[in-house]
Parts: structure tokens; sequence; C-alpha cells
């Protein structure tokens, strides 16, 4: 998989000069919350959480065939708490990193609309090698997509607002050494705001 | 099948992947953990469980300047705060003993309180070690600090010592976090006379499940 999206980022930056007065970059901020990282009973259930999070996401398309959709690739990362729920207790378990980073298509929906969907992995980082993370942090297979609002802001700027769902199963080394099976279902949903620029 | 058909197939599929949640291993190798006292009033006996609790983490522990101790301590919190996997239990090493929760001194002392319960542990023949327990008369409050001996019972250079005292230390350590019996398993670390050196599947089902049931006694100290 990792050899995949290298193959398709490489294609990607490739392509660009050949279609360069196409080409949009962008970046946003905004914030991702997540579901439940896990979920565990000893004598009563327990659930890991990350909190919502701060992000900050770039990336960029160019256009591809004669239909009118584009090839993205979009990087985000997000730094922020999780932390374990018990009996309604909430304890703090340290900081969460996540990176991913997305492949994908896009094609307009009218009215300054973008449909996005993609392929990709999200790596976690925590802060300290503990607990669930003991033997570290873990990359995923990721899923997505979104929608995309723009509105020209300047000349080759758009003022760009964004709402993205994503989900991927997660697993730790950790967790398989204990005896977990199978994997968690994690979805996360980011909003965010940000300037998208049109090379011409 | 029909692309419609295709469709839903593969619209379950995404649900199914998006849903499922991981599977939590059963932790039920477990061995008894409470202490058991005579009861304050009438016949019988009262069972004790403790856990530090989350407010009262990390857990300070002083440790006599005499080698090997203070690495071996180090190597036991390591060990034992990689059991848990929700950051129940945490330690760290302090300075000040008149400001610790755990006291960890070598050899072994003669005379405990009355209401006091020391867990012997008869290990290997080079070093010995005990953890004294001392409870409130009405058996509601564990007064701290808890104090572990550690008697190096052979010369500094015989075979086999160093490797006995960091088997103690985290057997001792053991009982300073609320495993205050000893297990019948000799596979176990837990074991009155153990022979491994880390804790074993069951000392670590047992760890989990005490720091997710009530404690029936409040940490009073310092």
């Amino acid at each position: 998989m990792p050899r995949l999206i290298l193959l398709l980022a490489l294609l990607l930056t490739g392509a660009a000069p050949r279609v360069r007065a196409q080409t949009e970059y962008y970046a946003r901020v905004g914030v991702v919350g997540a579901s439940n990282l896990l979920r565990d009973a000893i004598v009563e259930r327990i659930t890991v959480r990350q909190s919502i999070a701060p992000m900050v996401a770039a990336g960029g398309s160019v256009p591809i065939g004669t239909k009118g959709f584009r090839a993205n690739a979009e990087a985000t990362f997000a730094s922020g708490k999780f932390h374990r729920n018990e009996n309604g207790a909430k304890v703090d378990l340290g900081t969460l990193r996540t990176a991913t980073l997305m492949l994908g298509l896009e094609g307009s929906l009218g009215l300054g609309l973008r449909w996005r969907g993609g392929l990709g992995v999200i790596q976690y980082w925590p802060s300290e090698h503990e607990g669930i993370f003991l033997s570290g942090g873990t990359t995923r297979f990721l899923a997505g997509g979104g929608i995309d609002y723009r509105h020209s802001a300047f000349a080759n700027w758009d003022l760009m607002t964004s709402a993205r769902y994503d989900f991927h199963r997660f697993r730790t080394g950790t967790l398989e050494d204990r005896g977990f099976s199978q994997a968690q279902a994690v979805s996360r949903i980011s909003l965010s705001v940000g300037l998208s620029r049109r090379v011409r | 099948m029909s692309p419609r058909g295709q469709l839903t197939a593969a619209a379950f599929a995404a649900l199914s992947l998006a849903c499922g949640d991981i599977a939590s291993p059963r932790r039920a190798d477990i061995y008894e953990w409470r202490l058991e006292v005579a009861a304050t009033s009438g016949e019988g006996l009262d069972t004790v469980s403790f856990h530090w609790p989350a407010e009262r983490l990390p857990v300070r522990i002083w440790v006599e300047q005499t080698d090997p101790l203070p690495a071996d301590v180090a190597h036991a919190i390591t060990v034992w705060r990689g059991e848990f996997l929700y950051g129940e239990y945490d330690a760290t090493v302090v300075s000040d003993s008149s400001a610790a929760d755990v006291i960890v001194t070598t050899g072994i002392q003669p005379d405990i309180g009355v209401s006091a319960v020391r867990l012997h542990s008869a290990l290997a023949p080079q070093c010995a070690g005990a953890t004294d327990i001392n409870l409130s008369d009405d058996n509601t409050q564990l007064l701290l600090p808890i104090r572990i001996h550690i008697d190096p019972t052979s010369a500094p250079a015989t075979p086999g010592l160093d490797e006995c005292l960091a088997l103690t230390i985290t057997h001792e350590l053991g009982h300073s976090l609320g495993i205050f019996r000893h297990s019948p398993n000799s596979s176990d670390l837990m074991y009155f006379n153990p022979s491994v050196p880390v804790p074993s599947e069951r000392d670590r089902n047992t760890a989990e499940v005490i720091y997710h049931v009530p404690s029936t006694v409040e940490a009073v100290g310092p």
C-alpha cells in the first residue's frame, strides 16, 4: 500500500507541469473529532477516545480526463489529547498526534461545491510509548470523502470551506500482543476553512 | 449481480467496516489479591482491596541509595507501568522520604506495627523481601507509607544476587500497587517464591482487575 500511494503521488506531481495552468493548491485549518479508538471491558466498560483536536490540511489537485474530474492529494496533521472514560470519569492519557495522506478524485456539484473521495493512510504518533501505544504508534489504511465549498475572494484565490468524513480500523501492536482481535472502526469528521489558489 | 446489487453490497461492506468493534481479551484467569484481616467488629474477616486512585498518581517512591536498589526500582516501575493499558498505574522516585507513598530500604526490619501486615516473600537463597501494609484500626484506611524491605542475604559478589534483587523488588512493588496476596501459581511473579522476573499474563490480568474494582480502603499519608 505505501508503494502504491508513493506511485500515485509521483504520478500526480509528475503530471503537474503539463497541466500547471489548471493546478490548484490549498491550505486549511480546522478541527477534527473522532469516535472511540477502543472499547474494552475490565469489570466495567472502558472507552478510549481522542478529544476534538486542531488540524491543519494542505493539498492540491490537477484535472484528469475530459469529464471534469480532478485527481487530488491531501495531507492533514492534528494534535490533541486522548483519554479513557470509565463510569463517567475521564482520565487523561497524554497527547496523540495523527497525520493522514489521502489520494483521490473530486468533481463539481455546481454552485461552488465539489465532492471528493479517496484512499490513504493514517499514522498515529503518541507523545509517550505507554499503555495501548507501548510498542509505539501505528499506521492504518484510511478511506473517506467530503465536500468543499469555494467562494472566489481575490484573483486566483478562493475562500474554501471543507467538511470531511473518513474511517479506518484501529489497532496497535500492543493490543495485538495483549490478545485483542479484529480492530476498532474509527470514524472521523473534520471541519475546516482556508484558502485555495489557482495557478494559471 | 446487477450494478444496483453491487452498489448495495459495497455499501454494506463499507458499513460493516465502519461500525465493527475490536474484540477485547477475556481476563478470567486471575487470582485472589484481597487481603484478609480480622474484622473490626464481631467475628470473621474483613477483605481489603486497594488500588492507587488516579488523583494520587504517580505514586511517590523513595529508595535507599544502595546499589543496585535505585536502578532495580526504576526497572520495576517500568515493568509494572507497562502492564497497564489505560494509565491506571504510574510511579516516580522522589528524594524526600517524608513525602513518599512507598519507602524501599535494605534489610528486614524486625518491628512492625500492631495493625500492620507483612507480606513475606521466600525468594531465591541470595535475597529476601517483605512489604508492610499498615491499616487503620477500623480497616478503612491504608496508612502510608507502604514499606518495602529488601534483604540481600548473601555477600555482594554472590552469583545470582543481582537477578534475585531485581526480581524481589519487582515482586514487592507488585504488593505495593495493590496485589496484597500471593499467587498460588509458581509461574507467576507474585507467587510467594517466584522464579520469573516479570509479571505473567495472570499477574497482569489480576493487576488490571484490581484497578477497575472499588478500593475498600483510602490511602492516607504524607
